[in-house]
């Protein structure tokens, strides 16, 4: 027998996961020593540790492969999906048809603006609108977290939630259909540029439906038992984040879609603890820290202006066309700004779009693709605090201290 | 400051003020929304006024001076629709009933008026817990004298209304055992209770430069009793009630206290005594405590029988003068609270079939806005 029969070997050969785990405690712990002292949203302290430790910023985390990371985040976005969806009356558009309106010309706005901003940097048509279709999407993630967090309810919040899911689906959908035309600019078929979004609208409505029904039968059987229940569910939500990609359809519009289902095919009201449970909530954190590792800087030095011109441009859209349409839909003016501003925050949706566009066309992944990043990372770290005064001032914030 | 002269007013017209809840649709909490639905209101037109209340979960609506049930109940018909209209519009549901079930007072906010930040400075935590839900319902007197004759005598049947209008069984998650649970909210008051026994006008006067010689009030509002005079509209005020689950018998609930008030003035002409208010608050604790079932002690005759029995005896007592108030579909409505049960016993038969107090206020919203 030698000492290295049953001493480690110097140096160590730890796994990555190791340093994962390190990770996650030192994030969790920075998190809450920024929200004791500094009043900070917790959001920024997760995805703020990530950037710090990982390969964009101090790289004492070496890179993991990006399928293990994105599987993390596919489940717990799945979740906030799902849980958004549930949070958000849809017949509410009936009765208040003004916040459909508002809705539809925010996204819009935002389209045109953006899609106007890069046409003028001298990018091509079709690339610039897969990126103003992919900042329709105000970031679930971080409105759920946010909102769960402060404990927020009234007019802001409510709205705030429902304008995220619409534009979400809005998003993905038009998303599909401007890749589908890139496509058809290298040269595929008119079918090929037709088909994609309707093949993905129809299977992804199929699969969200579905879900609702077997959703419902098993919260019958089980909905007394919340913890069992929030276990079952956690799985059908991993099965069908894993189906809808293996269908190539998107895990994104399914689970969101499904929430939304399962909330307007019910008849009675359910409040379901935040992130269906503490393993939902473990999941989330992960995603946010996720996000920071995967962060990339570094398209931001070529391009600093357009950057920049495009939170801007994209935020302004957002607030004015809310602002345009406030009075209609029955909100004051500071509910309206309030409501306007906390649209801004972009994350995992904008960035597994950004990646999925990339992995079909690299040309994007290392050009205008690299500028998105920038901006996503830049609202991961600075929207929360927008969302965080903006639920604030609106007076919907609980009044105890956390 | 001294008190407003009386003004006289038309005998027994009668005005209705209900709290109401506002509920998220969500999870049936209360949802901080007074703000939004008012704002919404200023735009419509209807009849009566709708106030906010101390907490920005709680509205206010008041009709204008009535006579007659049905005119009464097509105004609170008219209130209630733009209240919900306008709930619909902004996705907040509105309810009766005199508490919410699982509300945690901690979280409720103090609405922004000069009168509510000074009530919550004085009153710390109370006031947030008084996010609690009545029926104040105002009866005409020709006169100060005639007013403080009618509210010593309408105080011995504190009881009858308070078992009626009873549907706030659950406080903070739980079942409290009371009929009227919101009313232990309002006893933590220092200035509740019942009005000084003094029957002339100027008596009353008296009693009230001397209290506010003290410092201790500055106007009629700071008595929360149960029953109080209000000069400015030369009327008296019945407070006990709970907001019930619906207009329907809110109205009947009045006009049975317009129809027993026409009684008392008309027909019954016997002096009150301060001994009448011996067995007043054992009387009230247990209308609160078992509602229709309660014990009901007569101040008089000292005789024993429960609330429910002494009802039916006002009510063969009451009929003609109901009828001459067009308010004989009113008592109809009552029999069948004595029969059927209060809004406490529809809160408990529907929380033993649900299981839930969220699907409870769900279902109580749903019944007060009328779908």
């Amino acid at each position: 027998m030698t000492w290295s029969d049953y001493l480690p070997v110097w140096p160590l050969a730890v796994s990555p996961a190791l340093w994962l785990a390190l990770t996650l405690v030192v994030a969790v712990l920075v998190s809450e020593l920024m929200v004791r002292h500094l009043r900070w949203p917790r959001i920024v302290g997760y995805v703020g540790i990530g950037i710090l430790l990982g390969p964009g910023g101090l790289s004492l985390i070496p890179e993991l492969p990006a399928a293990e990371w994105r599987l993390v985040v596919d489940l717990a976005l799945g979740i906030l999906l799902f849980e958004l969806g549930n949070r958000v009356n849809l017949r509410w558009l009936k009765a208040n048809p003004w916040i459909a309106a508002t809705s539809l010309l925010e996204a819009t706005v935002t389209f045109a603006a953006v899609f106007a901003l890069l046409v003028s940097f001298g990018f091509t048509g079709a690339a610039a609108a897969v990126v103003a279709t992919i900042v329709i999407a105000t970031s679930p993630a971080i409105v759920v977290r946010m909102v769960t967090e402060s404990r927020a309810q009234g007019q802001v919040t409510d709205r705030l939630m429902l304008m995220t899911a619409l534009n979400c689906i809005y998003a993905v959908i038009f998303h599909k259909l401007a890749v589908a035309v890139m496509h058809g600019e290298t040269g595929a078929e008119f079918i090929h540029t037709v088909l994609p979004p309707l093949y993905l609208l129809g299977g992804s409505a199929l699969l969200a439906w579905l879900f609702g029904i077997t959703f419902e039968r098993i919260h019958h059987y089980l909905g007394r038992h919340e913890e069992t229940f929030s276990f079952v569910l956690f799985g059908m939500i991993a099965f069908a984040t894993i189906m809808a990609s293996t269908l190539k359809l998107s895990p994104i519009l399914v689970l969101l879609a499904a929430g939304l289902i399962t909330r307007y095919r019910r008849q009675r009201s359910r409040a379901f603890p935040p992130h269906f449970g503490s393993a939902g909530a473990v999941l989330v954190v992960l995603m946010f820290i996720a996000t920071g590792l995967a962060a990339d800087l570094a398209g931001l030095r070529d391009n600093f202006l357009l950057v920049l011109l495009l939170i801007a441009v994209r935020a302004a859209a957002k607030l004015l066309a809310v602002l345009a349409l406030a009075n209609n839909s029955g909100i004051g003016l500071r509910q309206a700004i309030s409501l306007g501003v906390a649209l801004t925050p972009m994350s995992s949706v904008a960035l597994l779009l950004t990646l999925d566009t990339g992995t079909v066309f690299p040309g994007f992944a290392s050009g205008l693709g690299l500028a998105l990043m920038s901006c996503i990372v830049i609202l991961e770290l600075v929207s929360p605090f927008l969302v965080q005064a903006a639920l604030r001032k609106a007076g919907e914030t609980s009044e105890r201290r956390t | 400051m001294s008190l407003m002269p009386f003004a006289s007013s038309r005998p027994l017209t009668l005005g209705v003020e209900l709290e109401l809840q506002l509920l998220s649709c969500n999870d049936y909490n209360l949802v901080s929304s007074a703000p939004d639905i008012l704002r919404r209101l200023a735009k419509s037109s209807h009849p009566g006024e709708i106030k906010p209340e101390m907490t920005r979960s709680m509205i206010e609506i008041n009709t204008s001076v009535q006579y007659e049930y049905a005119v009464l109940v097509e105004e609170l018909h008219a209130l209630r629709e733009v209240v919900t209209e306008a709930g619909r519009f902004l996705d907040v549901a509105i309810a009766g009933g005199g508490t919410h079930p699982f509300q945690h007072w901690s979280e409720q906010k103090i609405f922004d008026a000069p009168r509510f930040h000074y009530l919550s400075e004085l009153y710390g935590y109370l006031a947030k817990q008084f996010t609690i839900f009545g029926q104040h319902v105002h009866i005409g007197c020709p006169g100060p004298d005639e007013a403080l004759h009618l509210m010593h005598m309408l105080s011995r049947y504190i009881p009858h209304f308070i078992a009626l209008s009873a549907s706030s069984p659950f406080v903070q998650g739980h079942d409290t055992g009371f009929a009227s649970a919101r009313l232990n909210s309002v006893f933590s008051f220092p200035l509740s209770g019942r009005a000084p026994f003094v029957l002339r006008w100027d008596e009353f006067e008296q009693f009230f430069s001397k209290m506010t010689g003290t410092g201790v009030v500055e106007s009629m509002k700071d008595f929360y009793w149960d029953i109080r005079p209000k000069p400015e509209f030369g009327t008296i005020e019945v407070r006990v009630c709970d907001t019930p689950l619906t207009v329907e018998i809110a109205a009947a609930i009045a006009c049975y206290i317009q129809s027993m008030s026409r009684y008392i003035m008309v027909e019954q002409r016997t002096a009150p005594e301060e001994d009448d208010y011996l067995v007043y608050t054992f009387n009230r604790f247990q209308a609160c405590r078992f509602g229709l079932d309660g014990v009901f002690v007569d101040p008089r005759t000292h005789e024993r029988r429960s609330i429910r029995e002494d009802i039916n005896h006002m009510l063969a007592r009451i009929g003609d003068h109901a009828r001459e108030l067009h308010a004989t579909e009113a008592l109809e409505r009552i029999r069948e609270i004595l029969i059927v049960g209060n809004g406490t016993s529809w809160l408990r038969q529907t929380y033993a079939r649900e299981h839930n107090l969220g699907d409870v206020m769900q279902l109580q919203a749903e019944l007060w806005m009328g779908n």
